[in-house]
């Protein structure tokens, strides 16, 4: 990713309504052909750094680069990125066709040209031809998503902002397309930036992951070190089900955790780490009494099994009843623990499973 | 069930009780206009409609309709221009003034409209304008825009912004954005806004009594023949207006209706 | 965004302040002028405001309340179970009904009361129906309070309607279904959830019935034969008849405050964003 040609440069880019920093003075870098996702939770400020790149917010600071030019006052008309929205913002008087061939229509392209390229984008797109005189209204959701994005690609853009288009859709289609958008990604070449709150949703697509929180930029990775080295408890706790337990530094390398007496190892130790926090996720835990033997290792009690399709989790509540400690282990269908509720059971990790975050 | 359709039955036929109980006048009316005779007595003995033929033979009653018409046709133009932006202002963007502008727009609907004619003539006179049609215009304006405004923005409030920002953003100049699409989504409220426009203006007395000097509307006309005594032409002029308004209207409604299903195939 | 939302707000009102704000400070200046002037640059003076107290113009003031009061009181009932069936149950049916009863705000109502007049007139459609069928006569009902009443209710219908309407679409059925799974009545689902979250529409649809009620004329002249004299009645005099303009002007400013003090008391109590259906 990073020999490509840096597009699109954003420094210390920031917008703050009053004293409220809703982007906080943010410097990113973004490839060519790059599939970028800014995930965060909502209110964390990646739909108004969307929109500022989009150029339909102003920034208060900073500066928006783009092949080495500002385009800070560029407004969202002549710049040449182009947004699929969280409503599509499909025009309803208009047919599939002329929304598609909108950008081309404003641009003065005459009909056929129009008609050509709108009917080579639904073939991409995987439009049925006779989509072509049908009303947007009367498409289905994943229809109407398609549309959206051949609208958008149709005005030829040198990257393709995304405003969260799949959270109004029922999970299976949306996994459906998730794939979908990935291969169009591959298939055109452009440079793709995408916003959701959902680090799964990222995970599936992107190339690489800025993770925001209350207007910063936690963390920009990729997938894998996202997922394998979080940054700090915030982003670890994004991504899913964890397991997380206060701990601190003593002496010998170990980490001392008071809550359950024991010391951990860790060798991953990062540097000038005094206390915080250890996070194991729950497919990194395992039974030992039937998995074999851990390097740390606690005793508690089964209390409830989930199916989750292919995996089965497990809650594990380790210490008295009251203020008991809750673990969740995760395990292939194929290794599920046969055994009944209420069992004794001893669970464990290595300590190369362990991750150290700060708060 | 079947105590909910109990219920249902007596929603209904109460219903149409009230809605017969609305209409009945207007059946009086028609019932008057067919009757031949100089008094309306009931049941009708000598039919006939000579009463219509005397009243379109009126050249009075060709000048009433020619005032009427372009008062309202007045009224109706530059009532959706204005209310158009201020409902776009009432329901499309938030500013810091929405709220009470909201209020504002509303109090001359909530104001008793003989009290507002006066309140005009009075002005009109202050500034020394001679009462006419044009003042009767004026006069309607101040009820009828904030009427279309809020017709307009309950399409307003459906409306989706993201709208005009995609458009802009696929390369539209703020004047295309409005062209293409703000005005074309839109165009069913303004069409059902101009309507009312219309019609509010057509039928207006309380407003018009005060304000249209030497000029004369139908129902201003109407009063003054029905306070003086009666006249055939009363019940004749009656229902033309109703029946021009119940037209109008369904005829507008049948339209708005058409339009919807073309869209959708 | 801000300036864009004033900017689209502005010629509608710069035309109220012309059309609305300026009348009323007109209406409030001649009131203040001495007695049968017509020009508005005297000196001031409050005389018009004893004069409305020490003549019978307080009686009309009272009719005036009075009838509207029973106006909407009776609208409220009578149009309950309209709105009701409009909001929920009428289904594809609602749009045409909602028409029909829209139509007849577009004809004067003075040419509808006058329909009512050939209804309750000696030998009109309802007396010449009984008789030429079962013989008997009655007096006319004509020219009573009675029929002043009917005319006021038969005006004021749709403004009470319409807006009642709204207010009961604006109930969640999810919240209706809720209360009745939870074990309450028909009429503890009424007065536990319907009537409190409707209220908004319910009291829009009184205050503009009760507004424009207390400035009806034309029923007490064309039904009532002035068997009541309403306070728009003694304002018309005063203008046309008695050649009083700061009389009558004051006796608007009275008419003006009681109602402005009702709108403005409870429209700003309202969210109208919620009420007309923001998404």
């Amino acid at each position: 990713m990073t020999t490509r040609p840096v597009l699109l440069e954003l420094r210390g880019l920031g917008k703050s309504f009053g004293a409220l920093a809703a982007v906080d003075r943010i410097d990113l870098a973004i490839a060519e052909g790059e599939f970028f996702t800014i995930v965060g939770p909502s209110g964390s400020g990646k739909t108004t750094l969307l929109r500022m790149l989009a150029g339909m917010e102003q920034p208060t600071a900073g500066d928006i680069v783009l092949r080495g030019l500002r385009i800070n006052d560029v407004p969202a008309n002549r710049r040449p990125t182009c947004m699929v929205f969280q409503s599509l913002a499909l025009f309803p008087h208009r047919t599939v066709g002329e929304n598609i061939e909108f950008a081309l229509k404003i641009k003065g392209v005459a009909p056929a040209t129009r008609k050509i390229r709108a009917l080579e984008l639904m073939r991409l797109l995987r439009l049925p031809e006779d989509y072509y005189p049908k009303s947007v209204t009367k498409c289905s959701g994943g229809e109407r998503q398609r549309v959206a994005l051949a609208r958008a690609l149709a005005y030829d853009p040198e990257i393709l902002f995304f405003d969260e288009p799949l959270s109004a859709i029922d999970y299976k289609l949306r996994k459906t397309l998730e794939k979908e958008l990935k291969d169009i990604h591959r298939e055109t070449g452009k440079t793709f930036v995408y916003i959701t709150h959902s680090l799964e949703e990222a995970m599936v697509m992107s190339d690489r992951i800025g993770v925001m929180r209350a207007g910063v930029m936690v963390q920009v990775g990729t997938p894998n070190e996202i997922y394998t080295a979080p940054r700090d408890r915030f982003v670890s706790e994004f991504i899913g089900d964890v397991n997380i337990m206060p701990v601190r530094r003593v002496e010998g390398g170990r980490l001392r955790s008071d809550a359950f007496a024991t010391d951990f190892t860790a060798p991953r130790m990062p540097e000038g780490f005094a206390a915080g926090h250890l996070v194991v996720r729950p497919e990194s835990l395992r039974f030992v009494t039937r998995d074999g033997e851990a390097e740390n290792v606690l005793a508690g009690r089964l209390y409830n099994e989930y199916a989750l399709g292919s995996r089965i989790q497990y809650q594990v509540r380790v210490g008295a009843p009251e203020g008991a400690h809750v673990f969740i282990v995760e395990k292939l269908r194929q290794q599920a623990y046969a055994g009944a509720l209420d069992d004794e059971v001893r669970i464990g990790w290595d300590g190369r499973d362990s991750i150290l975050v700060g708060d | 069930m079947a105590r909910a359709n109990w219920r249902g039955g007596l929603i209904w036929g109460w219903t149409l009780a009230v809605v017969t109980f609305m209409y009945l006048p207007a059946l009086c009316l028609f019932l008057a206009s067919l009757t031949s005779s100089r008094y309306f007595i009931f049941p009708i003995t000598k039919w006939g409609l000579a009463w219509w033929d005397k009243t379109f033979a009126s050249l009075e009653i060709h000048a009433l309709f020619r005032t009427s018409i372009l008062t309202a046709a007045v009224v109706t133009a530059i009532a959706v221009v204005i209310a158009f932006f201020g409902a776009l202002a009432f329901a499309r963007y938030d500013w810091r003034g929405r709220s009470i502008y909201q209020k504002i727009v509303l109090l001359p609907i909530f104001f008793p409209q003989s009290v507002l004619g006066l309140a005009l003539l009075l002005w009109f006179n202050a500034l020394g304008l001679q009462l006419s049609w044009q003042t009767a215009a004026f006069a309607h304006l101040v009820w009828i825009i904030p009427v279309v405004t809020l017709v307009i923005s309950i399409q307003v409030y459906s409306f989706d912004p993201a709208l005009e920002e995609a458009a802009f953003d696929l390369g539209a100049s703020r004047f295309q954005v409005f062209r293409e699409v703000t005005l074309p989504v839109l165009l069913p409220g303004v069409f059902s806004g101009a309507l009312f426009a219309f019609l509010l203006s057509w039928g207006n007395f309380p407003l018009s009594l005060f304000t249209t000097g030497a000029d004369t509307t139908i129902p201003e006309y109407l009063y003054a023949k029905m306070v003086a005594g009666y006249t055939p032409g009363v019940p004749v002029l009656g229902t033309v207006s109703t029946a021009g308004a119940a037209i109008l209207l369904l005829g507008g409604y049948a339209l708005i209706v058409l339009w919807r299903r073309r869209r959708e195939t | 965004m801000g300036s864009l939302g004033l900017r689209h707000a502005l010629p509608l009102l710069l035309f109220l302040l012309l059309g609305f704000a300026a009348p009323l400070l007109a209406v409030i200046g001649y009131s203040v002028m001495p007695e049968r002037t017509f020009g508005l640059w005297q000196a001031p003076t409050l005389e018009n405001y004893v004069n409305v107290f020490t003549s019978t113009s307080w009686i009309s003031f009272l009719t005036s309340l009075t009838f509207a009061g029973l106006t909407v009181v009776i609208l409220a009932f009578a149009c309950y179970p309209i709105a009701f069936g409009l909001a929920r149950t009428f289904g594809r049916w609602a749009p045409f009904l909602t028409l029909l009863f829209t139509i007849p705000l577009f004809v004067s109502e003075n040419v509808r009361m006058y329909g009512w007049v050939l209804f309750f007139i000696k030998n009109g459609l309802m007396l010449g129906t009984l008789k030429s069928l079962f013989g008997f006569e009655i007096e006319s009902w004509l020219f009573t309070r009675g029929m002043i009443l009917l005319g006021m209710v038969y005006v004021y219908l749709p403004f009470m309607l319409f807006p009642m309407t709204l207010g009961i679409a604006m109930v969640p059925k999810e919240t209706r279904d809720a209360a009745y799974d939870l074990g309450a009545s028909r009429f503890q689902v009424f007065r536990e959830v319907d009537l409190p979250l409707s209220m908004p529409g319910i009291v829009i649809g009184l205050l503009l019935s009760f507004v424009l009620a207390v400035g009806a004329i034309a029923e007490a002249k064309v039904l009532g034969g002035q068997r009541a004299i309403p306070i728009t009645h003694d304002i018309e005099i005063a203008f046309t008849y008695s050649q009083n303009w700061p009389l009558g002007a004051a006796l608007s400013v009275l008419l003006m405050l009681v109602v402005g003090v009702l709108v403005v008391g409870v429209l700003r109590r309202f969210d109208l964003d919620a009420i007309l259906g923001r998404r």
